[in-house]
């Protein structure tokens, strides 16, 4: 595209006018020929300018992209190649923990060296008080009036917002979106719908938690006020008080011998499903996606108390020492994300809800989306619009209280 | 002109013997005393500030988190005494009864599972020893259970295989190395005079190894107690060692807690390393280095 | 010394048992990259996950740099611990020296790789392959260090001192004398130091910069993603390939 902006005779101008210096400096001597350089100089200098302007990057520029797993399409970044006139992802991949991602912004590569994070979002609030992400303007990214979902569901004003914004200023493009529950083998267990479910005695020893208290907290809290056993006020912003009676409960079910084990990645959780290790899970729904190719009959509920919501969010990294040229470069990664191909390849690598252009990208391309996939995106699409109407709570990634709720997990799990 | 020669060739040596401790001092010792320094600072807000408080310190010593710190001196105390009870033998059995190419062989042997990555190995061993897993099925077939056994998997005993299964192999070459210097005149020395192969093994080759056991204990243990995937891949609900508890911190960006927890992890092993300086003579450990006078 | 035949039959069976059991995590990943078993269950016997190496570029910008590293730190961690345990012998002051070498062993990993990356941004200095090497380094240096050490410490040093009375001068002595007798020390730090940066991914992933390791990529990927056969594959490509190495070597070492 770079290269189509700029006319084909704009070169030949330009060394005319670079010959026109030479020309002036071979007069040097003069001052009637120094002023004529000065002003040959300023005209070439200018017309370097525009030149420059006009054809946007001269040099292919990389963005650095730091990314937790799932915005990886596959290594494949062709088409933003192509789009961008030649520019490349350099996709680094990083662990998904707070700790890791903060710190790696705090001192790792830093700011320096990443250009976009694509994490979880909801973590605004650290990254944007430790000076490490700056605002988007949503202006330099069309595709961003096209995503109707974050119209619908990520509105100011709105928890949904909390996701992608902090203090009225969008910070982050939502790539994908879900919401989370529960998953259960339903010819060991019957048809559940509480997460209850995950502290029922029946299934003792036979259920696993996250060991995340944004999530499996959030969770217990949902379920512990609407089953009326504690006194909590907002589920998604825990007083330390309330966090400490979620704990209270949890350690005494773990002491029952409740959970078979807490765990800590996608392969793990995945494992437990199909392995039948466990029977009633605390997971993410592409796991059950996993299970169920693997021919394992996994089921993800729907809870009456509600679905966790959360949205993934791309960050443009805080650099004031970028190049304006990566800087476009950058917002032209973020568009593509939010476009119709990436989200369609992000929703059958991932299992995730990612933009409303995803599935009739993919039934209008059958030549890269075979029909039983664009079926597949189009089914996952519809799944996860249905919980957002079915209604949830949005995660709260980092509530007030977050220390407490640190320290009370700890306690949780040292019990 | 020699003796000007000769302290250039002494400086230069000493310069040259001095590049990893002003390697380790730099990048190293230097990041450490500053963490260190960070453990006493207050946090402000998201901050760090600089100034003498002893609250990290008093939030860690004065939690459950200390119990972390407890379970992980004592598993890893459990798996070096495993470690070792296993790695003596193999590196005996290795110099003294087989042929040194065979032992080079099986050396290697012991050295290719590192190839496999860390976390694949570990999360191997949830699948073998689950409850619908291969170990459980085979056990099932011989007839020694009738249902799967719960135990095998998110338990202190998968913790303790997969610590000993990761740092047994790096104890065995260290004492390997030293069982193969060993001067076997002094053992034949000491069947002339008399001794049982027992004895001769406890008076003669056993303290002429401490220094392979020496390094077998210090990989062992410190291996052991660095593990930060064995615990949350094989661990029961919760299990964690100081690895964990300290990026668990750091998922709140609490510098303050991870560099006391972190100072802390450090002092113990200091004080390890202390007790061992203090009850082993460094003679028995260095041998014949220390006839070293030049 | 008396050598029951039974007795070495059966000492041999238990070796044989503990070399079966650190084997035995080895052949889920390998039936898994054949589509055949292991954690997630295969549909059938296929290369095709062997064949999908070359496809992903992220994987194999991640191949090069750990193995950039790895040789990096196969190199520079024996020869710094070789002048460490040197150090130790004969500088003034033997347990300060063995202390500082063996401090990155004491240090958890997520601190050492934190506090390294902090101390970094201070200098105002950029990761990439040179701090994942440094960090491999720092981690290796105490492993390679202690088996020198311990390889050295059944050199006697009457033999340099029989040396230097013959008229050699320093260098010569350790080169011609000392080094043959601690070279399967040298060569096992070398050995250990490779291996200790193929496995290392906690303190690396806060240096990484804009490289990816193999570790650090797997570590990711399984957080977030689940693995993928192809990394299964990779791993027995590479224990395939040491094994053949190895008995090339091995045979090359017969026939000398």
């Amino acid at each position: 595209m770079a290269v189509c902006l700029q006319p084909a005779g704009y070169r030949d101008t330009l060394s005319a006018e670079g010959q026109q210096t030479l020309e002036e400096r071979a007069m040097a001597g003069s001052s009637i020929g120094r002023r004529k350089i000065v002003q040959a100089a300023l005209y070439g200098g200018t017309g370097l300018a525009l030149s420059g302007a006009l054809s946007g990057a001269w040099a292919a520029e990389q963005v650095s992209f730091a990314d937790i797993g799932v915005g990886d399409p596959g290594g494949d970044w062709s088409r933003y190649t192509k789009a961008t006139g030649g520019d490349t992802v350099n996709l680094v991949s990083i662990g998904n923990a707070p700790s890791a991602i903060l710190n790696v912004l705090i001192a790792g590569g830093g700011t320096k060296t990443y250009d976009l994070i694509n994490i979880v979002g909801g973590m605004q609030k650290p990254l944007v008080e430790n000076g490490l992400i700056e605002p988007i303007d949503t202006a330099r990214l069309p595709n961003w009036a096209k995503d109707s979902y974050i119209a619908q569901y990520l509105k100011p004003g709105t928890p949904g917002f909390d996701f992608i914004g902090y203090d009225g200023k969008i910070y982050g493009v939502p790539t994908v979106l879900q919401g989370d529950s529960f998953a259960y083998l339903p010819e060991a267990t019957g048809p559940l719908d509480s997460y209850g479910a995950l502290f029922d005695a029946k299934w003792k020893g036979y259920v696993a938690l996250e060991d995340n208290y944004t999530t499996a907290g959030q969770k217990t809290a949902l379920y512990l006020k609407a089953s009326k056993q504690a006194s909590i006020g907002d589920p998604a912003n825990l007083t330390p008080a309330e966090m400490k009676t979620v704990v209270d409960f949890l350690i005494a079910k773990k002491k029952e011998g409740q959970f078979r084990t807490i765990w800590s990645s996608f392969e793990q959780a995945v494992n437990l499903i199909v392995s039948k290790e466990v029977k009633v899970i605390d997971c993410w729904e592409p796991m059950v996606f996993v299970a169920k190719s693997k021919g394992v009959d996994a089921v993800y509920a729907a809870p009456k108390e509600g679905y966790l919501l959360w949205a993934m969010a791309a960050y443009l990294v805080k650099n004031p020492g970028r190049s304006p040229a990566r800087t476009k470069a950058a917002y032209a990664l973020l568009d593509f994300m939010l476009g119709g191909w990436y989200g369609a390849t992000i929703t059958d690598l991932r299992g995730y809800m990612t933009n409303p252009e995803a599935p009739a990208y993919a039934r209008q391309h059958p030549g890269e989306f075979p029909a039983a996939k664009a079926e597949r995106i189009a089914a996952i699409d519809a799944g996860v619009k249905k919980k957002f109407q079915q209604g949830g709570t949005w995660q709260q990634r980092w509530p007030t209280a977050v220390d407490a709720y640190e320290a009370e997990w700890a306690r949780f799990k040292a019990a | 002109m020699s003796r000007a020669h000769e302290r250039v060739a002494v400086w230069t040596r000493h310069g040259l013997l001095a590049l990893p401790i002003a390697f380790v001092a730099v990048f190293l010792v230097a990041p450490l005393l500053f963490s260190i320094a960070i453990g006493f600072w207050q946090r402000v807000g998201f901050r760090v500030q600089p100034a003498f408080r002893l609250d990290a310190y008093a939030e860690f010593f004065g939690s459950v988190r200390l119990l972390v710190l407890e379970r992980g001196l004592i598993v890893a105390a459990e798996a070096t005494a495993i470690g070792l009870l296993l790695a003596y033998p193999v590196a005996y059995f290795l110099v003294f009864r087989v042929t040194r190419s065979a032992a080079r062989v099986v050396l290697a042997l012991f050295t290719l599972p590192f190839l496999v990555n860390y976390i694949i190995r570990t999360f191997s061993w949830s699948w073998l020893l689950s409850r619908t897993g291969p170990v459980n099925k085979a056990l099932a077939t011989t007839g020694l259970t009738h249902a799967p056994v719960d135990w095998l998997l998110y338990s202190d005993f998968a913790v303790l295989l997969g610590l000993v299964t990761s740092t047994m192999p790096f104890m065995i070459f260290p004492i390997y190395l030293a069982l193969m210097g060993l001067d076997r005149r002094l053992l034949e020395a000491s069947w002339t005079l008399g001794a049982s192969p027992a004895r001769s093994f406890l008076r003669v080759t056993l303290p002429l190894s401490l220094s392979g056991v020496f390094a077998a204990l210090v990989f062992g243990f410190t291996g052991a107690f660095g593990d930060s995937a064995v615990p949350i891949i094989l661990g029961g609900p919760g299990y964690q060692l100081m690895g964990n508890a300290i990026t668990s911190t750091l998922d709140v960006l609490n510098y303050p807690l991870s560099a006391a927890m972190s100072s802390v992890v450090v002092a113990v092993m200091l004080l390890l390393l202390l007790c061992w300086y203090l009850a082993f003579d460094l003679q028995s450990f260095l041998g014949k280095m220390l006839r070293w006078r030049f | 010394m008396t050598r029951n035949p039974l007795a070495q039959a059966l000492l041999w069976f238990v070796l044989a048992l503990i070399l079966a059991v650190l084997y035995l995590p080895l052949l889920p990943p390998f039936l898994a990259s054949v589509g055949v078993g292991g954690p997630e269950g295969g549909d059938g016997f296929t290369w095709r996950w062997y064949a999908s190496l070359g496809d992903n570029p992220l994987l194999a910008g991640a191949i090069a740099s750990s193995l950039a590293a790895a040789l990096i730190t196969a190199v520079a961690a024996p020869f710094l611990g070789l002048l460490a345990a040197m150090a130790v012998r004969e500088l003034k002051a033997p347990r300060v020296i063995l202390l500082l070498v063996l401090l990155p062993l004491f240090i958890p990993g997520v601190s050492l790789g934190l506090a390294i990356a902090l101390f970094l941004r201070e200098l105002d200095l950029a990761p990439a392959l040179w701090s994942i090497a440094l960090v491999h380094i720092l981690w290796a240096l105490p492993f390679a260090t202690l088996i020198i050490l311990t390889a050295m410490a059944s050199f006697d040093p009457v033999y340099l001192e029989a040396a230097y009375l013959s008229g050699a001068g320093r260098f010569r002595a350790f080169r011609e004398i000392e080094l043959p007798l601690i070279r399967p020390g040298i060569l096992g730090a070398a050995s250990f130091s490779m291996i200790l940066s193929f496995n290392e991914t906690i303190r690396t992933s806060l240096v990484q910069g804009p490289l990816n390791t193999v570790q650090t990529y797997i570590w990711s990927t399984y957080l977030q993603v689940g693995l993928s056969p192809a990394l299964y594959a990779l791993m027995s490509l590479l224990v395939l390939l040491t094994v053949l190495l190895l008995a090339l070597s091995l045979a090359a070492g017969r026939r000398s």
